[in-house]
């Protein structure tokens, strides 16, 4: 761990990163709240040895509500996700997710940019931005163009971001109101663990509980994170009962692709996703999953 | 009760806040790695990147070119004896020839900086010629299996028994067959091993280092230098954390080295990984158990054949087998048994001291047995274990006498009694399935029948303080404020006329090390006699003062009185300084022991046992298998309780570091001895988040060879957590996991 060796530049403004960031495209590694590239300095695996810190690009550091959508800058961090208004309104489920990401030190400097950025597939984050429609903003000196998030991810710590290109910002669908809503983690303890397993869920059911639509997204089951689309066939206009719950749950179980690493053994991983699935729509047939409010009350 | 206990004493039995507490909270107080001195190098060790070779060369010529670079030594530059270990010195300082975990260190480098001190020791060339690495116990005792020192790979074996098993075993009417096994623990002290050291005007080496045992660590380092202990000073205040991974040597030699060989002030520290890596770990255990009873649950005979992995070397293995010895027939009466103890070499790392020290291993199985038994035989759990238990005066398994097993009787009792245990846990999903266990725990005080003549001193200073001088270091468990409340009691004064001089053999006399849940029984008592001393020659003094006899006198508040006349301790102090007369008393404790230990061991029996018992409640979801403990209780017999909240804070803080050993805490060696999980991100401790409601109660209890009655309680509340909860776990879901940790992928 040698701090000193690193050349960092600090910008002042976007066009000014930009500029940088056209110049030096992969010679530089960026840095906002740096809860993942401190830790890659300190073991010394990180092979740039000039930063871009965009910590002082404030013009990235917003919550903007556009219609349906809802514009969150770069800069914006967990414990800001956890505060607003906005997201605790219309996609709280970002908002369980964040909660449950790292601890209070990680959520106060984490930011939403850098986990799309640094590609985990256990990134928990990431499937709540797949079920809310996320997609991800990336500017370069010359361009721009938006990705959805889903088609984000090429691979574990592998983007669609090119050398040249800065998240600038993400976009999320708001929930409607009255959805039932889900985000469930395995990981080994209740803070600063790293999730085994983790799923997001949006369900539009009808008042008699049958499906109209379905959105579910697993974490750390696959060399990225992954709509369990056939699973979301399967239930999409069925009437959701104790059957389907563990019909969903099993599909889900066999729809993934883990591995076995330091954390959990592939087996074992299926066998947690169908548990976190399971009770999580268990919980939405019995109506005691949380629900998209659409109104300021209970948020605060 | 507690309102008599309030009028008995003044100081003890009160919560005072730790002495230090203030300085800590506020960041005042600077820890032996903040110490930074002027113009001093930094140390780095060049480590063995593999876990069993031999050593063809050492290149240091490369290392030696970078400016900067003050000294890299090798074992040819070791004065003295090229080896440490507390028990049996097998360890090399810097390996010579060989090898035998990753990690093992080979060479030292120092220099102006870190940076330069890291790069250099990268430059630091090793050939190796690597050997097959053993990676268990059976591998280790596989007879094709390579040795891994010259007197095999069973460092120590031994076998103890009493009665006739076999007999025993054909009229039983039951008899179980198990084998449990534990995993390696890891302290993860948050501060991890280092230190500075230098050489004063007078040509004393200071060692400043993190540390359990200043005077043992003193001796270790004078063998490696070769020179006279004297002219070794050890400080070991104040220490960030240390629950046995500090008790034997850690970065001490290597920086009294460096600094004897450069002449000038050296800093040692390593890093989360390097700690995870080359730090020591508790051993790991293989103990197979075949134990017998009567249809109504009175055991008969308990045959046990005990494994524990020291990895490559022995620091204090051969006494941790001892204590897994003393505790594989936990508290019961049973008159038949057969121990078959093995301390086994691997290259699975470097074992040694860890709270509990042997007692966590064995009482996983004994403990995990007797709640099989119970369940066999359709018993409650307590009931069996109340039929079973010694009391009072009986002959214990060792020859011992037990002196308090009424304490683990009533502990056993209120743990019956309690809501936990005979509430219904109403789970509020269809996937929980909830349980309690339980497990009772036994733990000796000190260091058995091995002489231990702890010595401490008080000094009765002119400026109205009492200062009190002993060697055992605290490294937050509380020492310092716990004696100072028993010299405040025994001289009558208020607390905050009592200093503590922190461990530092300059000032401090030999108390001996901080560990065996021994500190407070052996600087306590040391410190109370030396409080009797000074108190004596006071009231002589305050006799030729008023001019009568001593029965004349009363002794009250610090104060001397005759009739309505009084004369203080300290004014009494001011004239016997102004004659030149010594103000330092200084009295060394005879701990009570057995006069040998009992054929085939080296410490067993002690003579004061701790007691607890401990009631877990789990929650296990078992779609997914994950435990959650949410409540604990624990009732403990640990005799007079000096400070409530201090000790409380102890069982509280051994139950959690247990339920990381019962539930995540994993340590890994992949397939050629490197460790997988060195850091908190890999290697899971509990977080304050899983932490459950934990309720303590004391009983009421009084050692009388303790100081005011008081006998320990460090080690105490780790030993029961891993059976309590494999217990609870059992209740939850019918399943009997024998080997720890209780991952979820073994629950279900």
């Amino acid at each position: 761990m040698n701090y000193s060796q690193y050349v960092v530049h600090s910008p002042q403004n976007l066009n000014e990163a930009l500029g940088i960031l056209k110049e030096k495209a992969s010679e530089i590694r960026l840095i906002s709240g740096g809860t993942d590239v401190m830790v890659l300095i300190k073991d010394n695996i990180i092979k740039e040895k000039e930063l871009l810190n965009l910590s002082f690009l404030n013009e990235l550091r917003y919550i903007h509500e556009e219609g349906n959508t809802i514009k969150i800058g770069a800069l914006i961090t967990y414990k800001e996700l956890e505060k607003s208004k906005v997201v605790n309104l219309n996609a709280p489920i970002l908002v369980d997710a964040s909660k449950t990401i790292g601890a209070a030190q990680i959520q106060n400097l984490g930011t939403l940019a850098g986990n799309l950025g640094n590609a985990s597939p256990a990134g928990d984050s990431i499937p709540p931005l797949y079920v809310l429609n996320a997609s991800v903003k990336l500017q370069s000196a010359d361009s721009e163009r938006v990705v959805p998030v889903s088609e984000f991810f090429l691979g574990p710590r592998k983007t669609k971001r090119a050398p040249n290109e800065l998240i600038t910002e993400i976009a999320i669908e708001k929930t409607k109101p009255g959805l039932y809503y889900f985000f469930k983690k395995l990981g080994l303890r209740e803070a600063n663990a790293i999730s085994l397993v983790s799923v997001a869920c949006i369900a539009d059911l009808d008042q008699y509980k049958k499906v109209n639509s379905i959105k579910l997204a697993l974490g750390a089951v696959a060399p990225t994170v992954m709509f369990a689309v056939k699973s979301e066939k399967l239930a999409t206009d069925k009437q959701l009962d104790l059957n389907l719950v563990d019909e969903i749950a099993r599909s889900v179980s066999e729809e993934i692709s883990p591995i076995t690493d330091i954390r959990g053994s592939a087996e074992y991983r299926r066998r947690a996703a169908y548990g976190l699935v399971y009770e999580g729509l268990y919980e939405v047939l019995m109506g005691t999953a949380k629900r998209v409010s659409g109104s300021f009350e209970g948020v605060y | 009760m507690e309102e008599e206990l309030e009028q008995k004493y003044k100081s003890i039995t009160r919560s005072v806040a730790a002495i230090d507490s203030q300085s800590k909270v506020s960041g005042a107080l600077k820890y032996i790695t903040d110490m930074r001195i002027e113009n001093m190098l930094f140390a780095s060790v060049v480590r063995s990147t593999y876990a069993h070779a031999r050593i063809i060369s050492i290149d240091t010529r490369e290392a030696e070119k970078i400016s900067g670079v003050k000294a890299i030594l090798t074992y040819k530059d070791i004065p003295g004896l090229n080896a440490y270990g507390a028990i049996v010195p097998d360890a090399p300082v810097l390996a010579y020839d060989r090898v035998r975990y990753y990690g093992e260190p080979v060479a030292l480098v120092a220099a102006d900086t870190e940076e330069l001190a890291r790069e250099a020791a990268s430059l630091v060339k090793i050939e190796y010629d690597p050997l097959p690495v053993i990676r268990s116990i059976d591998e280790s005792i596989a007879s094709e299996a390579i040795a891994l020192h010259d007197n095999g790979n069973i460092a120590r074996h031994t076998i103890i028994k009493k009665g006739d098993t076999e007999r025993a075993k054909r009229e039983a009417y039951m008899t179980l067959d198990r084998i449990y096994r534990t995993p390696f623990q890891k302290h993860m002290f948050l501060e991890p091993e280092g230190g500075v050291a230098y050489i004063d005007e007078s040509g004393i080496i200071n060692v400043f280092a993190g540390g359990q045992s200043p005077y043992r660590d003193k001796l270790q380092i004078a063998r490696s230098l070769n020179i006279p202990p004297e002219k070794i000073r050890t400080v070991n205040y104040p220490t960030g954390g240390a629950f046995g991974g500090k008790d034997d040597i850690t970065v001490q030699i290597h920086l009294a080295l460096l600094a004897y060989k450069t002449g000038k002030p050296v800093k040692l520290w390593f890093s989360r990984e390097e700690s995870g890596v080359a730090g020591y770990h508790r051993t790991g255990s293989e103990i197979h158990l075949i134990t017998s009873v009567d249809k109504e649950g009175t055991l008969l005979s308990n045959e046990a054949q005990i494994y524990l992995d020291t990895g490559a070397y022995q620091s204090f293995g051969p006494t941790i087998l001892d204590v897994s010895i003393e505790t594989i027939n936990g508290p019961y009466r049973i008159p038949n048994y057969i121990i078959n103890a093995n301390l086994v070499y691997t290259n699975n790392g470097f074992s040694s001291a860890f709270r509990g020290f042997g007692a966590p291993e064995s009482n996983f199985a004994i403990e995990s047995m007797i709640n099989e038994l119970a369940s066999e035989l359709h018993l409650d759990p307590i009931d069996m274990r109340l039929k079973n238990i010694l009391m009072t005066g009986e002959e214990g398994p060792f020859g011992n006498t037990i002196r308090h097993g009424d304490g683990l009787r009533e502990a056993l009792m209120r743990a019956k009694n309690s809501k936990i245990w005979n509430s219904v846990i109403q789970n509020k999903k269809p996937w929980q399935r909830s349980g309690v266990g339980i497990a009772v725990a036994i733990k000796g005080v000190g260091f058995g029948t091995l002489p231990d003549y702890p010595t401490a001193a008080i000094e009765i200073a002119t400026e109205g303080k009492v200062k009190i001088m002993f060697s055992n270091v605290d490294y937050g468990q509380g020492i310092n404020t716990g004696n100072a409340q028993l010299v405040a009691e025994k001289m009558d004064i208020p607390l905050n006329q009592v200093e503590v001089r922190h461990a530092d053999t300059k000032y401090s006399p030999d108390t001996g090390s901080s560990s065996a849940s021994r500190s407070t029984f052996a600087s306590g008592n040391a410190l109370l006699l030396a409080c009797s001393k000074a108190l004596d020659r006071l009231k002589m003094e305050a006799c030729f003062y008023f001019g009568v006899t001593s029965e004349k006198l009363e002794y009250k508040e610090g104060r001397f009185y005759y009739n309505d006349r009084s004369v203080g301790i300290y004014e009494l102090a001011k004239s016997l300084k102004a004659r030149g007369e010594t103000l330092r008393f200084e009295s060394t404790f005879e701990v009570p022991r057995y006069p040998a230990p009992v054929e085939g061991t080296l410490e067993v029996p002690h003579v004061v046992y701790m007691y607890g018992v401990l009631l877990s409640s789990a929650v296990l979801d078992e779609l997914i298998g994950n435990i959650h403990i949410n409540q604990a209780e624990f009732y403990a017999d640990i005799g007079t309780v000096i400070n409530p909240s201090i000790a409380s804070g102890q069982i509280e803080g051994g139950i959690v570091q247990g339920l990381g050993y019962a539930t995540t805490e994993d340590l890994k060696y992949d397939v050629n001895g490197k460790p997988i999980n060195n850091n908190y991100t890999t290697y899971i401790v509990p977080s304050v988040r899983d932490v459950p409601d934990i309720y303590v109660e004391f009983i009421d209890s009084l050692e009388e060879l303790g100081p005011y009655g008081a006998k320990g309680v460090g080690e105490i509340s780790i030993i029961p957590v891993g059976a309590s909860v494999a217990h609870a776990v059992y209740n939850a879901s019918g399943k009997w996991i024998r080997d720890l940790p209780l991952l979820p992928w073994k629950v279900i």
